[in-house]
């Protein structure tokens, strides 16, 4: 396998390229995901994948990793033509792809993991550590994936394609679960790499990681090569434009909305889990309505059990959660639905929580709400007429409200699920993650959709990563560590850095 | 390379038309045709076998048709699908061949007036069903002498079906053949439950062997317990049909059928419109059982006395079931100088002196 | 080396294409064979498609046979809906018509119209007691479903030997091991011929139809099949949604156990069920549990036996070489659509060094 890498120069189609793209079309159905797409990656390079939700980036890519074959076009690999007809094909040729959606097994440890289909076993600690040394990664290679966070995964992933000879790397939307420290590491990483003459092809929705991590800018837009840019000799703005084919205002708004009311009041939550860690620890904070509260903290610090609490999925150990003076605790997920407390979580796996892979919007977006209507029979006619509500205002690109979620893109997927959390009319909107892996057009219009709510006076808990963006947004800021709270703070006078010191527990502040 | 198969494909159809035109058969048209329903496969060297060598002896000696479908489950939706498959290729003259068909033949009987029914080994009838079976008790006394002769260790074994008079006769036959030249020797039964199940009847046979048998016979449509037998250098008596090579070492004869003597005679009958419906149970004065040829495993004396004896059951000199015969808890049941009606015989639910049935 | 992947999407012509290939090598493998027999091969399998459909008695037989496959299999359906894998359909029919034979037998006296429903009933409840177990099980302590249901059939298969050879066995049998046969109040009436089973079927099959996805509990079945997690987070009750539509799965099943005793074989015995359930659950996946095509599957399965014992009478073929060619084309059609649903290559020596 590893005769494949680059050593063949001499054959080489154009000597600094290492991946060319020609002619590429590919189409699902009556759906054009790739056009004629033309494009090309050169050796040592890292080349980003820019496009509103739907344009056909991880298409291209899964063209490139064995998941689909192209309806007409060529790729070559070092100059030579090749067909790709299975993932195992990719790997041979040097390709290694990190999805979105990790493809390790849980039950066993990182060298395990590492080891899934290969024979050899001298030598092994000693490669995969000299492999880390090189690209200064770092994993505990005897950790067990289930324990493992997010970011220590994708490292662990990346380890495993480039220790089976990945000399190409593509990472779909990797930045998208991380936190802005683990971002901060995975740029690290692929500098390294880079410099070592990898090349590497990143997805992402956000500009600003475009603008320091990537040579080189592709755009696509429904499916075309719209232009391939130098990074260096673009700007922001004019990337949003070549995606959109219009100027879009990138800045958030943050309306005020007087006539603030305690809406919800949480005392001592406290969740302990089965491993007798504290996932909250004696957390207290009020929620006005008109207003929008933002949770940062770096993952894993409680946010999803502090959502699940509140949407009545997850037990208490101590604390109350009081709604308009009804305790919350106790109750069943439906009954606090029914009290107007809507949750959206977004969770890693986009489809696992929420949405039912196989169904279509209108059947998604019954879900929470079916069983309020009268008598045995199911009448969806509503349910319609909102989810195509719901494709107009969002932009969802699918074929049509019945097609089944798992066709569409991961972002559009997402907006499946946000349409119908914000359609609900709650009183309460606890939304996590709602933004991760949408597009920058998307992202506003959900902005503009919470800013809505909030100045209809309604209690809005917005979880979040991007510091920028929780400080835009939120007009109060509250801080997590370890399950605790470490500040609750006005978003107008806080700064990034402090934020993340609040969030590393270093130090407390309350405003 | 898809091309390349296609032509492929289309190559071999080509051949298989050309095939085809070759082979056509004509078919001959007959009043009568004879449809059978067995139970087994026709090759089980067993009780299928028996009948299906017989309607093949049918078929060249009234020169008529026929058709068969084996391993038809004791089942009413089994059986009626048989039937009425027969009945579609032009059968009029049905026989089933196994008792456990009788409920469903008296049923199609009923729903097919115009066709001839004949069930073979069971007790209903009607106008247009008949019935029919061999006195096979007659060729298991007289295998009954032979075991009884060959045994050693007097334990014999014997692996029976299902317990119904038709075996229970059988097994009572065989033990009064046993006790006439050795008083002192066992008959032990095993149950299979089944009539046709190689392997279960040659483990019921193994184990019986495992206890000290060292002659088994059997009621059961497969030479499994011949296996058996063969195996652990046993001897063995057959049921239903001669079979020499399946054990070589071990078989030495069995009672079995020539129902070809009563097909013959049923279908001329029913060509010649004389039929009527009845029950036909002959002996080994009709040649429709017999005992097979003993081979040369069968001790001298025994030969000669099973010859004395089947002289005299044909000339009626001796009758199987005579008194005095006493059953196995040692009450009188067939009181001295008596003989059994054919009615006490077809309901016998008891064993004779000497049976060990578990 | 070959190699097998899951197709990334599915192509509609290409699956077309895989189908007809599909049925073409079965008819010509079949043919090869019937010509090794000396049969003209257009005759014999001209013969399989008259013997199941050529005539009025034939294509009773035919239908007789797909009733219990048709109604097994939506039961089937409903549990793999939810990705509960009920591969107890055997089991099921069994206690279902043991629970029939129970009510025949002891209350042979009641008039028709109340004992068949009565049958129906318990029929219902036995099977659905069957299937409801293991879902129990699993629910509570996450025992293997597969494992599970597929225990149960022996179970009730012995059970059923154990009433056949003992506990019901007909005292007027002669000591023949059988269960007496019903009182004619205990027979399926028939409509056109055949008994209503045919009936029962097609309405089960539109309730299936309207309950999976026109109610409120269907939408729950598909939802838990589609995600667990989901529905949890929408607040349904998973263990209780899966045990309930368990409770139908097998007394669907328990149904065709009724149909079984009562239309057909008027008694119980072991070959009741005859593979029926195992049947039923490829029929189920080849019709992607879609209820009418399921109907439309289980009468071309059935004529498929039905030409298969029709050209096995006609030509005196073995009944083993008629099990060969039924064999044969089961084989082609799952093969074809394995092929629609993955994909398989050869690779030669990667890239040779050019
Ligand atoms: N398997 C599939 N079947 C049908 N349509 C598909 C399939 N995969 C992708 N599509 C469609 O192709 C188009 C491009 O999808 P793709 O996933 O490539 O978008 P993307 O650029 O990665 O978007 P996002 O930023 O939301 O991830 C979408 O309209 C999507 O609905
Ligand atoms: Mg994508």
């Amino acid at each position: 396998m590893k005769e494949l890498n680059l050593t063949k120069v001499e054959h080489l189609h154009n000597n600094a390229d290492v991946i060319n793209f020609e002619n590429i079309n590919k189409t699902f159905g009556s759906v054009v995901a790739n056009k004629d797409i033309s494009i090309n990656l050169k050796k040592g390079e890292i080349l980003a994948l820019l496009g509103e939700n739907g344009s056909g980036k991880s298409t291209l890519m899964n063209l490139l990793s064995g998941i689909y074959q192209p309806d007409s076009g060529f790729i070559y690999i070092n100059g030579q033509l090749v067909t790709i007809k299975c993932p195992e094909d990719a790997i041979k040729f040097g390709i290694g792809m990190i999805h979105q959606h990790f493809k390790l097994v849980d039950v066993m440890s990182a060298k395990e993991n590492i080891l899934i289909g290969r024979k050899e076993k001298k030598n092994v600690e000693k490669n995969i550590n000299e492999l880390m040394d090189k690209y200064g990664l770092i994993v505990p290679i005897d950790k067990y994936v289930r324990q493992m966070t997010v970011s220590e995964k994708q490292t662990l992933e990346i380890i495993k394609v480039l220790y089976g000879g990945a000399s190409i790397l593509i990472l779909d939307e990797p930045t998208a679960v991380l936190t802005p420290q683990e971002i901060e590491k995975l740029f690290a990483i692929l500098k390294k790499m880079k410099e070592k003459g990898q090349s590497i092809i990143i997805i992402t929705h956000k500009l600003n990681e475009v603008m320091e991590i990537s040579d080189r800018v592709t755009v696509l837009r429904k499916g075309e090569h719209i232009k391939t840019v130098v990074t260096s000799e673009t700007n922001p703005i004019e990337l949003t434009e070549l995606m959109v084919g219009a100027s879009i205002d990138l800045n958030i708004a943050r309306p005020v909305y007087e006539n603030k009311k305690r809406i919800l009041k949480c005392e001592h939550l406290t969740v302990i889990d089965k491993e007798n860690v504290k996932k909250l620890n004696d957390v207290s904070f009020d929620l006005y309505g008109g207003e929008i509260l933002g949770i940062a903290g770096i993952s894993n610090s409680g946010q999803k059990e502090l959502c699940e609490a509140l949407a009545g999925l997850q037990a208490v150990n101590e604390g109350k959660v009081l709604y308009e003076n009804v305790d919350l605790i106790g109750k069943k997920p439906r009954e606090i639905f029914d009290m107007g407390v809507s949750m959206s979580f977004i969770p890693e796996d986009r489809l696992g929580m929420g949405l039912v892979a196989d169904m279509g919007m209108v059947n998604n977006m019954i879900l929470k709400d079916y069983y309020t209507q009268k008598g045995l029979f199911l009448n969806r006619k509503e349910t319609r007429k909102k989810a195509k509500k719901v494709v107009e205002q969002l932009k969802i690109v699918t074929p049509s409200v019945d097609c089944p979620v798992k066709k569409l893109s991961g972002g559009n997927i997402q907006k499946v699920l946000l349409g119908r959390e914000l359609d609900a009319s709650p009183h309460v909107l606890i939304t996590a993650y709602p933004v991760r892996g949408l597009d920058i057009g998307s992202s506003m219009t959900i902005f503009d959709k919470m800013n809505e709510q909030k100045m209809n006076g309604v209690g809005v808990i917005f979880i979040g990563e991007d510091l920028d963006m929780l400080i835009g947004i939120s007009d109060r800021i509250m801080v997590l560590c370890n399950g605790k709270i470490t500040g609750i703070v006005d978003s107008d006078i806080v700064t990034k850095d402090q934020l993340g010191l609040l969030m590393t527990g270093k130090v407390e502040m309350y405003v | 390379m898809k091309k390349r198969v296609l032509a492929m494909v289309l190559g071999l159809t080509m051949l298989v038309s050309i095939f085809a035109v070759g082979c056509t058969k004509d078919e001959a048209k007959a009043d009568f045709k004879a449809g059978f329903v067995y139970i087994g496969p026709t090759n089980d060297n067993g009780w299928t076998t028996a009948h299906d060598v017989a309607r093949l002896e049918l078929e060249k000696q009234l020169g008529i048709e026929t058709a068969y479908v084996e391993l038809v489950a004791e089942d009413e939706a089994a059986v009626k699908d048989a039937v009425t498959n027969l009945i579609d290729v032009g059968c009029n003259i049905i026989f089933t061949t196994s008792f456990g068909y009788m409920e469903p033949t008296v049923a199609l009987a009923a729903e097919y007036p115009d066709l001839y029914f004949l069930h073979c080994s069971g007790y209903m009838m009607s106008e247009n069903l008949g019935t029919y079976f061999g006195r096979i008790y007659e060729p298991r006394f007289l295998s009954g002498i032979v075991a009884g002769m060959k045994t050693t260790s007097n334990e014999i074994g014997y692996v029976a079906a299902m317990n119904i008079p038709e075996v229970v006769r059988g097994i009572n036959a065989f033990t009064l053949g046993v006790k006439m030249v050795n008083p002192d020797a066992t008959v032990n039964v095993r149950w299979t439950n089944t009539w046709i199940d190689p392997a279960k009847a040659k483990e019921a046979a193994e184990a019986l062997l495992a206890e000290g048998c060292d002659v088994i016979t059997q009621h059961q449509d497969s030479p499994g317990p011949l296996i058996a037998a063969e195996e652990k250098g046993a001897f063995a008596i057959g049921y239903d049909y001669p079979l020499t090579d399946v054990a070589p070492g071990s078989y030495m004869t069995a009672p079995v059928f020539n129902w070809s003597v009563y097909y013959v005679d049923i279908v001329k009958q029913i060509m010649d419109g004389k039929f009527v419906s009845a029950s036909y149970w002959e002996g080994l004065n009709s040649g429709v059982v017999a005992l097979a040829p003993m081979t040369d495993l069968v001790p001298a004396e025994a030969k000669t006395l099973v010859n004395e004896y089947e002289a005299k059951i044909k000339d009626g000199s001796f009758f199987v079931f005579e008194g005095e015969i006493k059953d196995n808890t040692g009450a009188v049941k067939v009181p001295a100088g008596t003989k059994m009606t054919d009615g006490e015989m077809l309901s016998m639910d008891w064993f004779v002196e000497g049976v060990k049935s578990n | 080396m070959f190699r097998i992947a899951k197709r990334g999407e599915t192509n509609n012509r290409q699956a077309l294409m895989f189908r007809l290939l599909g049925i073409f090598g079965a008819l010509l493998v079949t043919s090869v064979i019937v010509m090794f027999m000396d049969h003209n091969p257009f005759d014999v399998l001209f013969s399989m498609v008259k013997g199941a459909f050529a005539s009025k008695i034939r294509i009773e037989n035919t239908i007789v046979k797909a009733v219990p496959l048709a109604i097994t299999a939506i039961g089937i359906s409903i549990a793999f809906r939810m990705k509960f894998w009920n591969i107890g359909g055997e089991g099921q029919i069994m206690m279902g018509a043991a629970a029939a034979t129970y009510v025949a037998l002891n209350y042979s006296s009641l008039p028709r119209i109340i004992l068949l429903p009565l049958m129906f009933v318990t029929a219902f409840i036995f099977g659905g007691i069957w299937a409801v177990v293991p879902a129990l099980f699993k629910v509570r302590f996450g025992t293997n479903e597969t494992l599970f249901t597929l225990m149960m059939n022996y179970i009730a298969l012995k059970l059923v030997g154990y009433f056949q050879y003992t506990a019901w066995k007909d005292p007027n049998g002669m000591g023949f091991p059988v269960i007496a046969k019903f009182e004619q109040s205990g027979y399926l009436p028939e409509v056109f011929g055949i008994h209503i089973g045919w009936i029962i079927a097609i309405l089960i099959a539109v309730f299936i139809y309207l309950l999976v996805h026109h109610t409120k509990r269907g939408y729950e079945i598909n939802v838990v099949g589609g995600s667990e997690n989901t529905a949890r987070y929408a607040g349904m009750k998973v263990g209780k949604i899966v045990v309930l539509s368990m409770l139908l799965s097998g007394g669907i099943c328990g149904i065709a156990g009724f149909v079984q005793v009562s239309g057909v074989s008027h008694t119980l015995n072991v070959n009741t069920s005859g593979g029926v359930g195992f049947t039923a659950i490829i029929i189920a996946w080849l019709s992607k549990l879609n209820e009418g095509t399921i109907i439309l599957v289980s009468i071309l399965f059935a004529g498929m036996v039905q030409g298969g014992n029709y050209i096995q009478t006609a030509f005196q073929i073995p009944a083993s070489v008629a099990q060969i060619l039924q064999g044969i084309i089961l084989l082609f059609v799952l093969g074809s659509e394995f092929f629609v649903q993955y994909k398989v290559f050869y690779n030669k020596k990667e890239v040779k060094k050019a």
